[in-house]
């Protein structure tokens, strides 16, 4: 039974001509154990595929099983419990509560599941030390940094045993040994706790860490392919010029160059407005 | 109620104490009010325990009998003379005077006269001082005596002396002894010839006033005055405490026939006219409490604001719990929990700050506030139940939102 099953879903956010279609009609299968890299340009629904996964938005069409279930039908509280106990949230600028030291907050999805104070901060203090961040559970999110802050996120995201772990770019915040340093630990929960990951990256190196990437445009899924260990996805390598830079010169030349990268979809009725993605090839 | 966990609470007293400032100025409606409320019950509460203590006391026998009293509707209200009863002006004749001393069973009776007047004692003054013409027989009647000197012991007005109450000998001679000094009344020069004993000085008790008082006799005072002084109260004292109602009606009735029928009089014994003081104590207590309570309905409705500005603060800080797993009812009692903190935490303060004040009243006036347990128990409860009915508002905005929207604010 595949762990996630999304069928026709689609996510669509405003009224009559403002409408904007963020997921559209997506189909995506995702089984127990995968390690899957999400990728593609800014505004292509990357997140709100993210949010519907885990649970934190409803799609507007479409639907979607958890572990064979609907929840389409699923109250608030009920698909609060399914975050708490099943799902574990990754996001690019931590989210670490500020006033709380990085203790409190790792132990924080086991408060919610109201367990007693001395034993949440030490299974709390147990995921700590498997992330490597110990030694640093009095601190304060903004005593850290980016990649230790990340780390305790992971702790917090990992703390409940989830059965899905979902990474809204992660790396997006963090330098490049602190984007290794929090690949190779999912890897290492990947393989120790045989978890299914889904990550976001615009990185196509971190296509290395995954056994599947997804790429998406403009809402929809647009390929689909699954990779081995440790090498850069091949489409991925058409993606990282895709990669945003910042002079308007760029930006001009990325608008003609874009619509050469990356084919997109025959397109329905789609009123959804284009994010300016730009080529570096293009600008040489 | 497995979701209010020790965690919640400390959380809620965290985000209070991260925000110190702001949440004293939260509180500080429900300071005001709680503090009023416990105030304004505890003096209250402390005057009626001291009347009562007065009409355990000796001298409940007194007799009073006061001019006009206003009928209302058959109920028979005298006026409010809250403090002093000087602010009666009404008739009480001589004959009323003979008319009472010649009931029976009456012991003794006295009027008593009074006048504001210009008095000088030679190292003070009272630019309007009280002058009480009386009897010679006032001391017995009011169970009270001199402590230095004599009292007056003259009915006629050839006598020139005063006696002077406690509080008016301190003030106006000081150190100095005034027993045969001169103290001039209005220019006029007369002796002192005594010091009366400290009356018991408790609030709503017109004996109070008597400390500051100069006693002349009653007929001095009206030569001073060239007849125009009025009676405001005769005193009469029965020839057995036990009679002391039955004397009561006696007098009413001789007065009454006196007056031609027509009540514009009232008598009372002392319980009686201490009990009217307490039924005027009750209203005003009754009002001031409403008034104190208008205040912490409004230390509530700040409470709501700043908890509805607070909610739209953290929603991203709502977002991220709710998206690792926050129950909208875990977010509702988080927030909940928070306006308790604040409202009962105002509670305290302001019980803190009652019992503060109580203690300065009873050691820098005559009042002496009682706090009861009960009214503690009550305003915390009811500070409480300000911070669930204000809170809830605020909550359910926090409980109700939409993780990714609470998520996507910043």
């Amino acid at each position: 039974m595949a762990l996630i099953k999304l069928e026709g879903v689609s996510k669509l956010y405003g009224f009559g001509d403002a409408t904007t279609v963020a997921l559209d009609e997506v189909n995506l299968v995702i089984e127990k154990g995968e390690f899957i890299a999400v990728m593609g340009p800014s505004g292509s629904g990357k997140s709100t595929l993210m949010h519907v996964i885990g649970l934190i938005d409803r799609p507007s069409n479409g639907r979607y099983m958890f572990e064979g279930r609907s929840v389409a039908r699923l109250k608030p509280d009920q698909s609060a419990k399914l975050r708490r106990d099943s799902i574990g949230f990754i996001f690019q600028s931590f989210n670490l509560l500020n006033r709380l030291t990085i203790l409190e907050n790792v132990a924080l999805p086991l408060a919610y599941k109201g367990m007693s104070l001395s034993k949440r901060y030490k299974q709390a203090s147990a995921v700590l030390e498997r992330v490597g961040i110990q030694s640093r559970e009095y601190f304060y999110p903004y005593q850290l940094s980016g990649g230790q802050a990340q780390c305790a996120s992971i702790a917090r995201a990992l703390v409940n045993n989830p059965k899905l772990i979902i990474a809204d770019e992660p790396t997006g915040n963090l330098d490049s040994s602190g984007s290794r340093l929090v690949m190779e630990l999912l890897t290492e929960i990947h393989k120790t706790a045989n978890t299914t990951i889904i990550f976001v990256t615009h990185n196509p190196e971190l296509t290395r860490y995954a056994s599947r990437v997804v790429y998406m445009h403009d809402g929809a899924i647009i390929h689909d392919e699954k990779t081995a260990f440790g090498s850069v996805a091949p489409r991925a390598r058409q993606v990282l010029y895709t990669l945003p830079v910042k002079t308007v010169e760029d930006d001009l030349a990325g608008v003609s160059a874009l619509m050469k990268a990356i084919p997109s979809k025959p397109s329905r009725h789609r009123t959804k407005k284009k994010r300016k993605v730009v080529s570096r090839k293009a600008a040489k | 109620m497995r979701s209010i966990t020790k965690g919640q609470i400390k959380a809620a007293f965290d985000a209070v104490k991260h925000t110190k400032i702001r949440s004293f100025w939260t509180m500080l409606g429900i300071i005001i009010g709680v503090t009023s409320v416990i105030l304004v019950i505890s003096i209250s509460e402390g005057v009626k325990q001291q009347i009562d203590g007065q009409i355990n006391q000796s001298g409940n026998d007194v007799i009073t009998i006061q001019p006009a009293s206003i009928n209302v509707g058959g109920s028979s209200l005298p006026k409010l003379d809250l403090l002093s009863g000087l602010n009666i002006t009404g008739s009480l004749s001589h004959s009323d005077i003979a008319r009472v001393s010649n009931t029976k069973g009456v012991a003794e009776a006295t009027p008593l006269s009074a006048m504001t007047a210009k008095i000088r004692g030679n190292q003070s003054f009272y630019s309007s001082g009280l002058v009480i013409g009386t009897y010679p027989n006032f001391p017995n009647i009011i169970d009270n005596s001199v402590k230095d000197g004599g009292f007056l012991t003259s009915y006629s007005h050839n006598s020139n002396n005063v006696v002077l109450g406690d509080q008016a000998a301190a003030d106006l001679f000081k150190e100095s002894d005034p027993i045969g000094l001169p103290l001039l009344i209005n220019g006029r020069t007369y002796n002192v010839i005594g010091i009366m004993h400290s009356f018991p000085a408790t609030p709503l008790s017109s004996s109070s006033v008597f400390n500051k008082a100069i006693f002349i006799s009653y007929a001095n005072s009206e030569s001073l005055t060239n007849n125009t002084i009025t009676t405001y109260r005769i005193l009469a004292k029965p020839k057995k405490s036990s009679q002391t109602a039955a004397v009561t009606k006696l007098i009413y009735h001789n007065l009454l026939i006196g007056h031609g029928g027509q009540a514009d009089f009232t008598v009372l014994d002392q319980s009686q006219s201490l009990a009217d003081n307490s039924n005027v104590l009750n209203l005003t207590t009754r009002l001031i409490i409403i008034v104190a309570s208008i205040s912490l309905l409004v230390g509530g409705i700040g409470i709501m604001n700043v908890m509805l500005v607070s909610v739209t603060e953290r929603m991203h800080e709502i977002g991220i719990r709710k998206a690792i797993g926050a129950t909208n009812s875990q977010i509702l009692n988080q927030f909940l929990l928070e306006s308790i903190m604040l409202s009962v935490v105002g509670g305290f303060i302001g019980i803190i700050l009652a019992v503060f004040i109580d203690v300065i009243l009873r050691l820098f006036s005559n009042l002496n506030p009682v706090i009861n347990i009960e009214v503690v128990i009550i305003v915390c409860l009811v500070s409480a139940l300000i911070g669930i009915v204000f809170g809830s508002i605020p909550a359910l905005k926090a409980a109700r939102k939409d993780p990714v929207d609470a998520l996507r604010a910043e």
